[in-house]
């Protein structure tokens, strides 16, 4: 009522047409999605028809074998050993190429190029592959596992911290080239300092991925726990596997809590 | 120089260093970790030097297979299963984030704790946990395959069911950090509930949700290929395959494959993402070190 006899209200904007970019951007994943669902035979009626399958291992699952945990205690202490030994040696040598791929302390574009270039080749790899790669130089066992996760955290650790690197103050960098500091002083004592706390908190959670990767390293010859959940698993005893997959749940939930609590103290 | 330092008229004593202890106390511990876990590990260090003798020997093998004329057999037989499988991979990581992002949206919403009921928000943050913890790989056997069968339709859903747990989380982050502004806008208005949650929640956090289920797809493509090895097709499988019978020339080409076609679709997806995410508060850093690993 008061509506009508108040001054002529402003006609109401016209809604903004939607635009191509968006209308282009639906199409693309209409079509992308369709596309990869016929490449992959994408379905859900098994779901309806075979679900009876799937409980039949379901029901195993809910009663875990507790006892089979006795066996487990050694394949966890490889596993936590092996994610100690290749995150410690992984962010070392990533911190090493972090400072090669960052233009704020590699002062030679050309090796910063090529640093790059290669930091993107090893991170397109997944664990994996390198997990495969090692299984057949070294053999099946831990060492596989090692040096797998090793060069695997390399790529992660550099690509982290160099990004740190690229952000820190440029006060201390500014009064190490006025005193004349070479490149090496210069990393180590203006930007290292900066990036420390956030190095080590980006340790913490690569220890944290290599510990939650365990069952895929395993599993594919690289020891550990992965390796006893892919044993019992093959002989259909999917009791002691549905013991094993809790106790990993409280193993990572654990070391994420213990994880969190240190990184938080250091950030 | 020495001048110049004997001139000044007083010289202040240089403050005492920090003390090292913390440090040093921390080095030490670390060290006797790194000791134990290399003991403990039970590695067969005895066999790392074949890493440099026979590494060599393989990549000069691999090397071999990528020069080869790739219109020759069986050269050509290689490419096509290797580009064949490269594609099944990424098919399955796109279906499996379509799927994780469509159930995540919800999950998103129930576990934040400015949208949902405390004790709502608590139950889904448990199960969310839950998914995040266990590892594609545990959704895939447990679950998949007996129902599904082996193949990339059961990996797919095992992407789709493991990305949930953290996009989900994600989601529930971003809402209960938006700008509770527009919220009282549209409740002073009188919008009803699903009008506040679509035009004032969700307009706010969709470009960082698109963010997140772009970076979740990069992770999904190599976690594709893990499936692939226990048997859910794609590239994963034809690699476990050339390496059971030591293919190395055939392994060569397939890694270039994963290789080139990882990088491209990762510079797409990054490049993507980087325009969606321009201008908002979020940088690309903090998207990459959530807790989204493998």
């Amino acid at each position: 009522m008061t509506v009508a006899s108040a001054a002529p209200a402003p006609a109401r904007p016209r809604k903004p047409a939607p635009s191509r970019v968006l209308i282009g951007g639906l199409v693309a994943v209409a079509a992308i999605t369709a596309w990869a669902a016929w490449e992959i035979d994408f379905e859900l009626t098994s779901l309806f028809e075979n679900f009876s399958n799937g409980w039949v291992v379901v029901e195993q699952f809910l009663h875990p074998n507790w006892s089979y945990l006795g066996n487990a205690g050694t394949a966890w202490m490889e596993t936590i050993s092996i994610a100690i030994v290749a995150s410690f040696f992984g962010v070392a040598v990533g911190l090493v190429f972090a400072y090669m791929a960052s233009q704020v302390t590699n002062r030679s574009t050309k090796l910063y190029r090529v640093t790059k270039w290669f930091l993107s080749v090893l991170r397109s790899l997944p664990d994996i592959a390198y997990v495969l790669i090692f299984v057949a130089l070294v053999g099946v066992g831990s060492l596989a596992g090692i040096l797998a996760l090793f060069i695997f955290n390399i790529g992660i650790a550099a690509k982290l911290t160099a990004e740190t690197i690229d952000a820190v103050e440029p006060g201390p960098l500014e009064a190490a080239d006025a005193s004349g500091s070479g490149t090496f002083a210069r990393a180590r004592w203006a930007v290292q300092p900066q990036i420390l706390p956030n190095f080590l908190s980006y340790a913490l959670y690569i220890f944290e991925l290599n510990i939650r990767s365990s069952v895929v390293i395993g599993y594919a010859g690289g020891g550990g726990i992965g390796q006893l959940i892919q044993v019992q698993f093959a002989r259909f005893n999917y009791e002691n596997v549905s013991a094993i997959v809790i106790s990993m749940f409280v193993v990572v939930l654990i070391i994420d809590q213990v994880s969190q609590y240190l990184r938080r103290r250091l950030v | 120089m020495s001048a110049e330092t004997k001139a000044a008229p007083t010289k202040t004593p240089r403050p005492q260093e920090p003390g090292k202890a913390r440090a040093t106390i921390g080095a030490i511990v670390l060290v006797l970790l790194v000791i134990g876990g290399g003991y403990f590990s039970n590695a067969d260090w005895s066999k790392f030097p074949d890493v440099f003798t026979e590494g060599w020997r393989y990549f000069y093998l691999m090397l071999k297979g990528i020069v080869q004329n790739p219109f020759s057999e069986p050269y050509s037989e290689y490419w096509t299963q290797a580009f064949n499988g490269m594609l099944e991979s990424i098919s399955m990581a796109w279906i499996g984030t379509m799927i994780g992002a469509a159930i995540s949206i919800p999950m998103g919403f129930l576990a934040a704790r400015n949208v949902s009921h405390p004790v709502v928000v608590q139950v889904t943050r448990v199960f969310l946990n839950i998914i995040r913890t266990l590892p594609e790989l545990v959704f895939a056997i447990i679950l998949l395959l007996p129902i599904f069968g082996f193949g990339p339709n059961a990996g797919a859903l095992a992407l789709g069911i493991g990305a949930v747990g953290t996009l989900g989380k994600l989601t529930a982050e971003a809402l209960e950090g938006i700008d509770p502004g527009p919220v009282e806008a549209a409740r002073a208005a009188g919008a009803p509930g699903s009008a506040i949650l679509r035009w004032t929640y969700w307009s706010q956090v969709l470009p960082e949700v698109l963010a997140f289920w772009l970076y979740r797809f990069e992770i999904n493509i190599r976690a594709s290929a893990i499936l692939g090895v226990i048997g859910a097709g794609g590239i994963g499988s034809v690699l476990s395959q050339a390496f059971r019978y030591r293919e190395w020339d055939f392994i060569g080409i397939l890694l270039l494959v994963i290789i080139v076609v990882t990088v491209i679709v990762d510079s797409i997806s990054g490049a993507v993402r980087h325009r969606i995410i321009a201008g908002t508060a979020i940088k690309d850093k903090d998207i990459d070190t959530q807790p989204v690993g493998l």
